[in-house]
Parts: C-alpha cells; structure tokens; sequence
C-alpha cells in the first residue's frame, strides 16, 4: 500500500497531501459522502450492496449488468461513496442512497471481504431489472432504441463529448460507447482540430475532510483520451490537450461531476 | 528408493504410451500427414473416447493436393493439418501427439525442434526435450520482450518480468531466452481448433472500435481496416485469419518468406467454411437425431448466428430446445440407458446455464462493471451462442495460469516430482496502478494477454476458447493443465468455491462432452 490512501488517525493521507478539515456537513444534510469497505449480501435473486457509514448501513446498489448506471464496487477494494439519502424504504437492511456514485478506491484493501448471507427479512421486495443468471434476452438498463446510423443532413461543426470518471481513474470498460461516439462523429466530419480538456477534482466528504485525485490525474486523463484515438487510427487531425486543477471546487454536493474530460471535436472543411 | 526425475519422467511416459496404445479406439489412419492428397470430404466422422466426431465442410469435399493448409510449405516438414487434424477437432489431442511419438520414434516434424521441443537448443529425439508437448500438449510460443505493435514500435509495458522459474531451460538460454540478444520469453500453449471460424470472426455484438473491457483501441484488420473480435488467439495477437495464418507460417512451419496472396486466401477459405463438433456420444447416442436438441453437431453449428449473446432465456448459449429433459422408460435397458445419458447432458446444461456461484477477483469480469465478487452463472462469461466463448474481446483471468489459483505441483520432502511450467515474477511498474485482485507483484505460468499489450491488468489474462469438439482434443485450458473435463470442472469448483455435487460434475462434463 503506497502512502496515498493510508487511513491515519482520523485524518485522510491522499496524493501526499494532509487535507485540512473543513467544516462537517449538518446532520439534516441528506447527502452521505464517505469512504468505506463495501459489504455484499446474498438474497434469493441477486446480491445487494451496502456500506457502513458512523454506525449507519446504507444501500448502494443491486447487482445487474453493465448497462446498469451504477455498477457495484469490489471487495478486496474500499470504495468512495457520493450519495443521497433518499425516503425509499430500506433495501436489504439499508437506508437506501440515491443517486448515487462509486468509485473504487484502486488501492487494494484485503479488510474489505463481508459477505453477508441471504436472510429472509432482507430479500428484495421488487423484481431485479436483471436474474443473477441469464436475462430474460434484454439487457437490464439499455431500453433505448438503437442508435440511428443514418447521419443527419447536416452534422454540427463542432461538437463537444463529456468523458465522466470515476474517482482517479483513467479510461474503462465503461468509457468505450463515449469514445466510440467521439471517432464516429470526428470520422463523418472530417475532422480539423480535437480540443482535450482533463480535470482534475476533489471529494468533500460528510465529515468534512477533502479528498484529492492524483495530482497529474488531469493531465493522464487528457493525454490518455488523445492516444486512444490515435490509436484508433484518428491521426488527421490536430490535437491539443490541455488539463486544469479543479479540486477546489469540492463541496460535497455533487463532486463527481467535476471528476471529467471533455473532447471537443471541430469539422474540417470537407465536413462542414 | 526414490528414483531420479529424470529416470520418472522418462518411466511415466513410456507407461502413458503403452496405455495409450492399448486404449486407442481410433485407427491410426486418422492422422493426417502433409502432402498425403486424400480429399477430406463434405461431411467425415472421427471415433474418440467418448464417441465420435463430426467434421463439415460447408463448401463440399476438398482436394487437398495441393492445398496449402495441407502441404509441407514450410522448411521442417509440418502443415497446418500437423496441429490442427480433423480427427481432433482441428486441433490435436495429447493422445495423438503421443501416438505418432510412439508410431515415428519422434521423428514426426510434430516434433520440431523450433516449438515442438521445449527449447530449441536441448537434445532432440529424448522425451525429456519434448516434455511439455507428451505431457501436456502444449508447444512453444516465443514472443518478443518487451512487445511490439502491429507496425512493429515497441511497446513500454506497464510491468517488469523476471524468470523465477525455467524447468524447459529456454527462458534463461543465452540463445533463445530473456536475456538473449533477441529477448524472448517461451510460453507453452495448446493449439486452438481451427474450425466454426465465422464464431471465432465474428463483428456482431460486441465488437466495436474501442475494447469493452477496458476502453483501450481494438486490433483492426489490416486489409479492411474495421476493429476484430479479437477471440481467436489465446494471447489476441493475430486480429485475423490471414494475419494468424502469416505468423503460424513463419513460426511454426518455418517458412522462409512469406505465404503468398494465394496461399493465404485458399487457407483462410478453407477455415471459413470447416465446422467441427461431436455428433455421437457412446453413452447417450446420436447427438444429431432430426428432432435432437438444435445445439449439437457441426451442421447445427454451420447453420446458426455468429456473435449472438446467449446468456440469455430467449436465444440461449446452447439450445436444448426442452429436448431430454424428462425421457421415457421402455423395458429395453439399452435405450433406458440411452435415455438417462441424455437427461444427464440435458441436466449438465442446466448446470451451465443456471447453477449461480460467486466469481470473484477475475479480472475483466468483475472489472467491468458486474461487481466484486458477482453471483452468477457459467453463461456469464461464456455466453456467445453455439460456442461458449465471449462475444466480446474474451480475455479474462480465472486463475489458470497467474497464482495462486494456478495448478502447481506439490513441493514436499516425500516426492521428486517438479514443476514442469515456467514461472515468472511480474512487477507492476512505480506509477502504475497495482492489479485490482493480485496487487503489484504477480507470479505467473504464461502471462497471457500481457506479453501483448504491456498492460498489468491483463496479466494471466487467457482468450476464452470454444467449447466445441472438447471430447476429441484434451487436455484442456491454455496451458493443458486440466487432463480431462472433470479436471476442467474440478478446476472451477476449487477455484469458485462452487460446491458443485458428484451429480452436478458428472452432468456437466457429460454436457460439455457432447459439445
């Protein structure tokens, strides 16, 4: 374990930085912003995901399939929880949380390993979107018709694609439908220039301390995003990639927001 | 008294050849030497252990005088057809390699030196040399350290490699080895089928410019410019046929130059048009009755949708279609016999389809976006229609070949055995994020995908295979670690923690032999 994420005392070590302690959200503050050991339990369909926070248990989510907008964390990993306290019923024994946003802490934790077993009382009281085995032949969250590949008459001159991430990290499995409509877009608009922008962002959490991505995460999540395209044989164009510090936007409401890149795509002349 | 390995190794090959020999319910006629001429027809049947195999070709029977698959066009005497025998599932079983060891005393051009020994630079003609292919079926694979683009550029991997273990000798050879003047690392491999190729191709669901696992460029087709699937190489180094057919040429037949445009277009034709599956089995009968279950058989196979996603209750991995569920029994005992084999098949697939376990820290299942550890089942991740495979890029690690999930021989002061695979030390680099579930430091038999791509997360990362012909073509996995399906099958309930019952492991290999 490197000293980024070491848990010291109280105080939160990240990218070598002590954060000060700012001020704790009020107690009537809906939004739960920690970080914490997932906890998976077993239910007679599909697993649910919770975490402990200040003695509390919440619900994070169920397990479903890749389409789901949000995807369970790991154990083996702590995960940063960004989310709302919503008036649902408890969900498997936790105050359920929603929105909200995981993000797998990369660091390994081998302390995060509960696997509750299934009870009775805390099996679900809906039909899961998805069985934990084969599908019903549809896809749990993908109800959207599919992508019309007629191109319109006439294609904007530029265009601009929002990359979200997940705290510190780069580009994953559930970035290639962005990219892929990036490199669309820019092949049927011959395009000139490609304009990156990453960020780098901070998570206030509920007890007030501040946590901070990697400090060049901004700048690898640009340059990453210009490489894959590259890589896909988008080489016309001209690239500039830039990154900016945002982390002192940090407020705890809605912080993963500002965790993102976005990918401007400019028409060459033959695609105006 | 303990004899020397050496001498062990030397009595238990022998002793598998003699049963081997004395087994064999095949005739030798079925192997099939380079340049032999016999058309290989529209439709042939191969007897194996557990019954027989059928092998299709869509486009009628094939002269193959003359055909480069078939001929010795390279400079050691081999063909395609050496490792890739329509007997055996076009692909070869470590009962044949054993076979023709014992038929040519070793002098087969299976046996060369290049692949066919464990390092080019032992003795030939002694089993010892050729240890990985008697025992496991496995040939050599060399690959270039650190790795190369499809353009050649070197790649900067992400991860350090050290040899920490090198029983084949070639990995620490001055000639062949790491730190050679070509640095090479030696991974040992089993040969895939080279049939059903319109699965193993396919550009349905899935596939698309950038890699759903992991966001990363697809390998394209050089002639088409259009991203693969990826699927048809344990490591997705070869993005095509003819890409593939080009590397096999020059590595494993030893071509001096290249194929031509001819040689290479008459080879992947005839790759495209071959199916192959098991189309009886002793116990349970034919598997291609015209009311039989719809998954069975080549033509089923020839005739059905590539790429389709199956883990699903509306197209199914492979469709029974209700067929053998519930049999009925008649006062014969031969086809109640007949009929219980079928139930079991027909229960083994349920067993496939339905019986949920938690997969946990399998990298690029549990990475993208299903959770760690996910409930689920076996169609999970071999969910492609007709195949078994991935539908998307199908590199994942279960633990076959990176520890410690990877089958070791157990070391203890009462046994001389050793291990026979290589070991390696990989070591994620300063600033580079550490494996999710192996952490920074990762030992691994073959390192899979990762010698292709220099990235740490797919390290021991295996291409999934199809699960077709698996009677005709044991041993199983990559690196020939499981010797029969129940291996295959003990494998997943040790590594799974699945709990599997004698009925559910016995239904299941049933299944998976009537593939």
């Amino acid at each position: 374990m490197n000293a980024r994420h070491v848990i010291c005392g109280t105080a939160l070590l990240l990218a070598g930085l002590l954060v000060p302690v700012a001020a704790v959200l009020g107690a009537d503050e809906p939004r739960r912003n920690f970080v914490s050991c997932p906890i998976v339990r077993d239910t007679a369909s599909v697993p649910c995901w919770l975490a402990e926070y200040n003695g509390q248990l919440y619900f994070l989510t169920i397990q479903s399939d890749v389409t789901s907008p949000v995807t369970p964390p790991w154990l083996g990993h702590r995960v940063l929880v960004e989310g709302t306290v919503s008036a649902e019923s408890p969900i498997c024994g936790g105050i359920v949380l929603k929105p909200v946003h995981l993000s797998v802490i990369p660091e390994p934790d081998a302390s995060c390993n509960t696997m509750l077993p299934a009870e009775e009382r805390y099996n679900l009281t809906f039909e899961p979107p998805r069985p934990p085995g084969p599908s019903k032949g549809r896809l749990a969250f993908d109800n959207a018709p599919p992508p019309d590949k007629k191109s319109p008459a006439v294609l904007p001159s530029t265009r601009d694609f929002l990359v979200p991430y997940d705290f510190d990290a780069l580009v994953g499995f559930n970035h290639a439908r962005v990219l892929t409509d990036m490199l669309e877009f820019a092949r049927a608009v011959n395009a000139r220039d490609v304009e990156i922008v990453g960020y780098r962002a901070a998570a206030r959490l509920s007890n007030g301390q501040v946590m901070l991505e990697e400090s060049d995460i901004g700048k690898r999540r640009a340059e990453q995003l210009a490489m894959l395209l590259q890589g896909a044989n988008l080489k016309s164009p001209a690239y500039k990639v830039t990154w900016r510090d945002e982390s002192a936007r940090a407020s705890g409401i809605d912080d993963y927001a500002i965790r993102r890149a976005v990918v401007t795509v400019h028409a060459g002349e033959a695609g105006r | 008294m303990i004899k020397s390995h050496s001498t062990l190794l030397a009595l238990s090959l022998s002793a598998a050849f003699v049963a081997a020999a004395s087994l064999s319910t095949k005739s030798t006629a079925s192997w099939w030497s380079p340049g032999q001429g016999t058309p290989l027809p529209e439709f042939a049947t191969y007897d194996n252990e557990q019954g027989q195999l059928g092998v299709l070709n869509t486009s009628g029977q094939l002269d193959t005088k003359g055909h480069p698959f078939f001929e010795a066009i390279g400079t050691n005497g081999r063909a395609c057809v050496t490792c890739h025998q329509p007997s055996d599932a076009m692909s070869l079983s470590v009962r044949t390699i054993r076979e023709r060891w014992t038929a040519t005393g070793g002098k087969d051009p299976l046996f060369a030196a290049v692949d066919g020994m464990n390092c080019p630079s032992l003795p030939p003609g002694d089993p010892r040399s050729h240890s990985q292919l008697l025992d496991r079926g496995l040939f050599r694979v060399a690959l270039p350290w650190p790795p190369l683009r499809a353009d050649g550029t070197r790649i900067d991997p992400e991860f350090t490699i050290e040899v920490v273990r090198d029983p084949g000798g070639c990995n620490m050879d001055p000639r062949y080895g790491l730190n050679s003047a070509t640095p090479t690392i030696s991974v040992y491999r089993r040969p895939r089928p080279v049939a059903n190729t319109k699965y193993t191709t396919h550009q349905n669901f899935g596939v698309g410019p950038f890699i759903g696992k992991n966001g990363m460029p697809s390998a394209t087709d050089p002639e088409t410019g259009k991203p693969t699937s990826m699927n048809l190489m344990s490591d997705a180094r070869a993005a095509t046929l003819a890409v593939q057919a080009q590397d096999a040429a020059s590595t494993h037949l030893q071509l001096a130059g290249t194929l031509s445009a001819a040689q290479t277009a008459r080879i992947t034709a005839f790759e495209r048009q071959v199916y192959i599956a098991q189309v009886a089995r002793r116990d349970a009968g034919s598997l291609v009755e015209p009311d039989g279950p719809p998954a069975f058989g080549p033509r089923n196979l020839a005739a059905d949708d590539a790429g389709v996603l199956g883990n699903n209750t509306t197209r199914y991995v492979f469709p029974l279609a209700g067929k053998w569920t519930h049999l009925p029994r008649t006062g014969d005992e031969t086809e109640n016999a007949r009929s219980a084999s079928r139930e079991s098949i027909a229960r083994g697939h349920d067993v496939f389809m339905f019986r949920t376990f938690w997969i946990r820290d399998s990298m690029h299942l549990n990475s993208v976006g299903l959770g760690n550890p996910v409930k689920r089942t076996c169609a999970t991740c071999h969910g492609m229609h007709m195949t078994g495979m991935d539908t998307a890029n199908g590199w994942m690690d279960i633990g076959t070949t990176n520890l410690p999930w990877a089958t070791e021989v157990p070391l203890n002061p009462w046994t001389e055995a050793r291990p026979q695979m290589p070991l390696f030390r990989v070591t994620c680099k300063p600033g580079v994020r550490p494996h999710p579930f192996l952490g920074r430091v990762i030992y691994t038999q073959d390192p899979g995908r990762g010698l292709i791509s220099g990235l740490c997360n797919d390290v021991g990362t295996i291409v999934m295979e199809q699960f077709r012909g698996l009677a005709a073509r044991a041993p199983y996995f990559s690196n020939g670690s499981a010797a029969t399906l129940r291996e295959l099958a003990d494998f997943y309930d040790r590594r799974y923690n699945i709990g599997y019952s004698e009925q559910e492991k016995q239904d299941l290999v049933n299944f998976l032999g009537a593939l």
